[in-house]
């Protein structure tokens, strides 16, 4: 795993998305931690649903611990795909799925 | 005499009192738990979740992590072991095979921290695991870089918070590490050494919220059982109990109390015991030696004769003696004499400089007075030798000379002779050598704590447990 962006990853969004969960896990947890939870969330192979990787997310850290994590892979994509950082605003209302999406459509334009 | 083991009936703190603990309330919280097994549950104010238990091998660890984890109740603990197998534990730690036996024992000697981090994430899942200790987290965190360490320490910091179960991480390391700075407590098991006798400490370095009023306490793992000791307490001498008399030990007789005779095995006839104490000696710890063999004495028909301590309440002694054994054998067979008072010099017809040879012809004249009312006719005597010095402090010699004489008197009699002496007394080394037998009181960490000199015994923590006149001692193991 990588979590320094490349090219070929800004191409492919769900490649891009997958390494940017392990990226930003991995920032703030450490390699084993980023294991562990994906293990624990048995989402180690598969792209995890934004929502549902939100929910389970809260039920293992909580509202505050989610939100760090959930900016952090935010972050990450947006480096990947070699974004400028403003979608991250932080008074704003962080809703990690909908930014997903977001970021999914204006990356298929 | 003979050194013996005492036998304790009555643990000292009850750190697994039924109803304290279990269940759910107040008590059930996290932080009340950990509080409650270090002795600070009054002054808890906010949440504990995350402990860190440091200290070199053989201190206690595992033990005070164990005590925490019977905290949680049966079935809502896990005991992470990175250390040794369930079998050897149990077998190291006898008195605690039943926690083991009640908790989740997990194995992760040979597991990688992704794993160890996933099981935790598990057991917390359903919430129904309340403590997790993890034996050691040196163990497995040593095996990262400091980077990763402190992101797995972030990680599980996180899911205690979250989950709102207790983690306790047991540490070898004797430095702070990254943990220190993540973890609410920081707790320390110390293993110290005074006078040749090795006793334990457990040192509050971080208690979050936590109000601390002493940051080290005394604690023993007698039995195998973490025992804390807070500051000494004094007695209440209101609640006394109906004094049970003790009889003679062999040829010896007893102390007045059965954690004393124990000890000490008993005072020998013709003996001279020195009670050897510090400044730090609350005056009701000193009373807990000197009075249990006068009530006793008195019990059994026979006769005392107390020189007390500087600043003793007479009125208050002779209180407590005549409860414990009656007005009659208090006015007929004891002789309070206070030296420092002048209506006993004037009483006894003293000048105003009487020397110490003038003492020592009341004293005389008093022993074969109280000699004749005593059932086999011997006396105890009970002295402070403060209370001599402080009366003769220019005249020294002359106090020693009298002192010698005494005990080489005491010596052809059945009488006995116990000294009070403290321990800056100009006069200590000549005394102690004079003494059949010899005991230290100190105070450590707020504890009162005696031991053996003359026999050599162990090291023994004193309250108050049963009687405020009556010593209880615990062994420090």
């Amino acid at each position: 795993m990588s979590s320094s962006p490349t090219a070929s990853e800004t191409d492919d969004f769900a490649a891009a998305f997958t390494n940017a969960v392990h990226g930003g896990l991995d920032k703030i947890l450490g390699q084993s931690g980023t294991a562990a939870v994906l293990s624990h969330l048995k989402m180690t192979d598969n792209l995890p649903d934004p929502a549902e990787f939100h929910k389970q997310l809260l039920a293992l850290f909580g509202a505050k611990g989610t939100i760090s994590l959930e900016r952090a892979i935010v972050k990450d994509l947006i480096r990947r795909l070699k974004w400028a950082l403003d979608l991250l605003s932080v008074d704003d209302t962080f809703d990690f799925s909908a930014i997903v999406r977001s970021i999914q459509t204006k990356a298929k334009k | 005499m003979t050194a013996k083991k005492r036998k304790v009936t009555k643990p000292p703190i009850r750190v697994d009192a039924p109803g304290e603990l279990r269940g759910t309330g107040p008590s059930d919280l996290a932080e009340t738990r950990i509080a409650t097994v270090l002795g600070l549950k009054q002054f808890i104010s906010a949440p504990i979740g995350t402990l860190l238990i440091k200290g070199l091998a053989g201190t206690g660890k595992t033990t005070v992590a164990l005590e925490i984890l019977k905290a949680a109740g049966e079935g809502k603990g896990a005991y992470l072991s990175s250390r040794v197998p369930k079998e050897l534990l149990e077998t190291h730690i006898p008195a605690m095979k039943k926690t083991i036996e009640q908790q989740d024992f997990l194995d992760i000697r040979l597991e990688d921290m992704t794993s160890v981090l996933d099981l935790v994430m598990q057991l917390t899942k359903d919430k129904k695991v309340k403590t997790i200790v993890f034996d050691s987290w040196d163990g497995l965190a040593k095996e990262l870089d400091p980077k990763e360490r402190l992101r797995a320490e972030k990680t599980l910091m996180a899911v205690a918070n979250n989950s709102g179960a207790q983690f306790i991480f047991v540490s070898e390391e004797p430095g702070a590490t990254t943990i220190d700075y993540l973890v609410d407590g920081i707790v320390e098991v110390v293993r110290a050494e005074e006078h040749d006798r090795a006793l334990r400490e457990f040192i509050i370095h971080k208690l979050r919220g936590t109000k601390i009023p002493q940051h080290k306490y005394i604690f023993t793992l007698l039995e195998g059982k973490f025992t804390f000791f807070g500051p000494y307490a004094i007695p209440d001498y209101s609640k006394l109990n109906r004094f049970v008399q003790r009889p003679d030990i062999g040829e010896s007789y007893s102390f007045g109390s059965g954690a004393l005779d124990r000890l000490f095995g008993g005072i020998i006839p013709g003996s001279t015991m020195a009670i050897e104490y510090d400044e730090h000696v609350p005056y009701p710890a000193l009373r807990a030696i000197e009075l249990p063999p006068i009530i006793n004495f008195l019990s059994m028909g026979r006769s005392a004769i107390l020189l007390p301590l500087p600043g003793a309440n007479d009125e208050r002694t002779r209180s407590i003696l005549a409860k414990s054994s009656g007005e009659t054998a208090v006015n007929k067979r004891l002789r309070i004499l206070n030296v420092l008072r002048t209506s006993d010099i004037k009483t006894a017809d003293l000048p105003k400089n009487a020397t110490p040879k003038e003492i020592h012809e009341i004293v005389t004249n008093e022993t074969a007075r109280l000699r004749e009312e005593s059932a086999n006719k011997s006396v105890l005597l009970v002295k402070s030798i403060s209370a001599l010095e402080n009366l003769f402090a220019s005249d020294l010699d002359s106090l020693l000379e009298v002192t010698s004489q005494e005990i080489i008197t005491l010596q052809q009699s059945h009488d006995a002779d116990i000294l009070f002496l403290p321990k800056d007394s100009p006069i200590r080394s000549r005394i102690l050598s004079m003494s059949s037998s010899y005991a230290t009181l100190f105070v450590k960490d707020g504890t009162v704590l005696i031991y053996g000199v003359k026999p050599h015994t162990g090291i023994y923590a004193l309250q108050h447990l049963e009687d405020p006149t009556s010593p209880s001692l615990t062994q420090l193991v």
